[in-house]
């Protein structure tokens, strides 16, 4: 007897590898570093902030995404203490198979650093690897219209509204950011999200966890932002 | 002098490379992240997604055994259709109904019994993937004493979960 794994499965797997081979890649030819790198230049190099891109593109192409901004510390071009801030939602109206509509919206937010790991810190261009703690407390409704009883055949009222949900999780990263023009990047990020805790109210799961994305022990998730230095 | 500048010259050519690579690394990351999100799912419904009560026969019931409910529109409906040497079964809840009424029709000891199962129901959710179903609490049964003797409940919760039986029924002795 074989055991397939499932797709999600996979998925995680190729996406990891992907990422492991970029980053080795760019350790033979960067020279990738964790030291710290003595020289004049200041401690404190200024602050950034930053816009999500493809949340807002999974939105438009699917049910649910999210609007993120982030501000970012830049401390020696080497540490990067961070704060996401969003609003996830997800809309999904009347499923084409199980006719159920899942609604929620709600804030999230993320904090943690990233570590530049670029051997040369200075160069505006990024190689970076960071860790997030994110925290996330939203209502969901989910209702099947039209749901009959398979046996009894009375119609049922299956309706669940406002139920009152929360999750925290962690993340992994790993990301390039590109200086572009003046105080421009461009940048992605890869994410291994894990949870730590959460609460899905009387109904059993959740479907939708704004910031974290389609509620599972873990999923991958990833980044493609745009940020100005200010 | 001419040296220096030919080296300063490399090293903004090195620069130059590395930030064109880098743009163009990431560019081809997130178009590859994009496609593998965007394009696939995976669909995570529980395998065993049957939501009934398990009763277990004291013993083994010589006898065949009819048990039905009445529907909606007044028809009844069987539900285990005439077994026989019975030791456990399995019988449906209603998702929404607070009482379901059972007949239990025994042929060797001819015997007509009704039972009410009195119960909580909770709407439950897995995904927008799966269909919706509801989990039970178990309050109270009571049944009339034709062919039954007693019925006990062993566990409250009527979930997935079809391991442990919920109910234990004791019928009239059989010759």
């Amino acid at each position: 007897m074989t055991c397939r794994l499932p797709i999600s499965a996979s998925i995680s797997r190729l996406a990891i590898s992907l990422l492991l081979i970029f980053a080795s890649c760019l350790g033979a030819r960067a020279q990738l570093s964790l030291k710290y790198e003595r020289d004049s230049i200041p401690l404190f190099r200024g602050f950034a902030v930053s816009v999500d891109l493809a949340g807002l593109l999974h939105k438009a192409l699917g049910s649910y995404g999210q609007y993120e901004a982030a501000l970012r510390v830049n401390l020696h071009d080497q540490y990067f203490p961070i704060v996401e801030l969003g609003i996830g939602s997800a809309n999904h109206n009347n499923d084409g198979v199980t006719g159920i509509y899942y609604h929620t919206r709600a804030p999230y937010f993320r904090v943690g650093a990233d570590i530049n790991i670029m051997n040369k810190k200075h160069t505006g261009n990024r190689v970076f690897v960071g860790v997030r703690y994110g925290f996330t407390s939203y209502n969901v409704n989910i209702s099947r219209p039209g749901l009959v009883d398979p046996v009894w055949k009375w119609d049922v009222n299956y309706d669940i509204s406002g139920e009152r949900c929360s999750q925290h999780w962690g993340e992994v990263l790993f990301g390039l950011d590109a200086k572009v023009y003046g105080p421009l990047h461009i940048g992605w990020s890869g994410r291994f999200r894990f949870r730590f805790s959460h609460t899905d109210g009387i109904m059993g799961k959740s479907w939708y966890v704004p910031g974290y994305g389609i509620q599972d022990g873990s999923v991958l998730g990833y980044s493609f932002y745009v940020a100005i230095d200010i | 002098m001419k040296h220096e500048a030919s080296v300063r010259d490399h090293s903004s050519q090195s620069r130059g490379a590395l930030r064109k690579g880098l743009l163009l690394l990431s560019a081809a990351v997130v178009a590859c992240l994009a496609l593998f999100v965007t394009a696939c799912s995976s669909i995570s419904c529980p395998v065993q997604n049957k939501v009934a009560t398990v009763y277990e026969v004291n013993g083994t019931l010589n006898d065949t055994l009819t048990i039905t409910t009445r529907k909606k529109d007044g028809r009844d409906t069987i539900l285990l259709n005439s077994s026989t040497n019975v030791t456990s079964f399995q019988l449906p809840l209603s998702f929404q109904k607070p009482v379901d009424v059972f007949l239990f029709r025994t042929t060797k000891l001819p015997a007509l019994d009704t039972v009410w199962v009195e119960k909580d129901d909770t709407p439950h959710f897995e995904s927008v993937d799966c269909g919706v179903t509801y989990f039970h609490t178990l309050l109270s049964v009571r049944h009339t004493g034709m062919g039954i003797d007693s019925i006990v409940i062993l566990k409250n919760n009527v979930d997935y979960d079809l391991s442990a039986p919920h109910f234990r029924i004791y019928f009239t002795a059989r010759n």
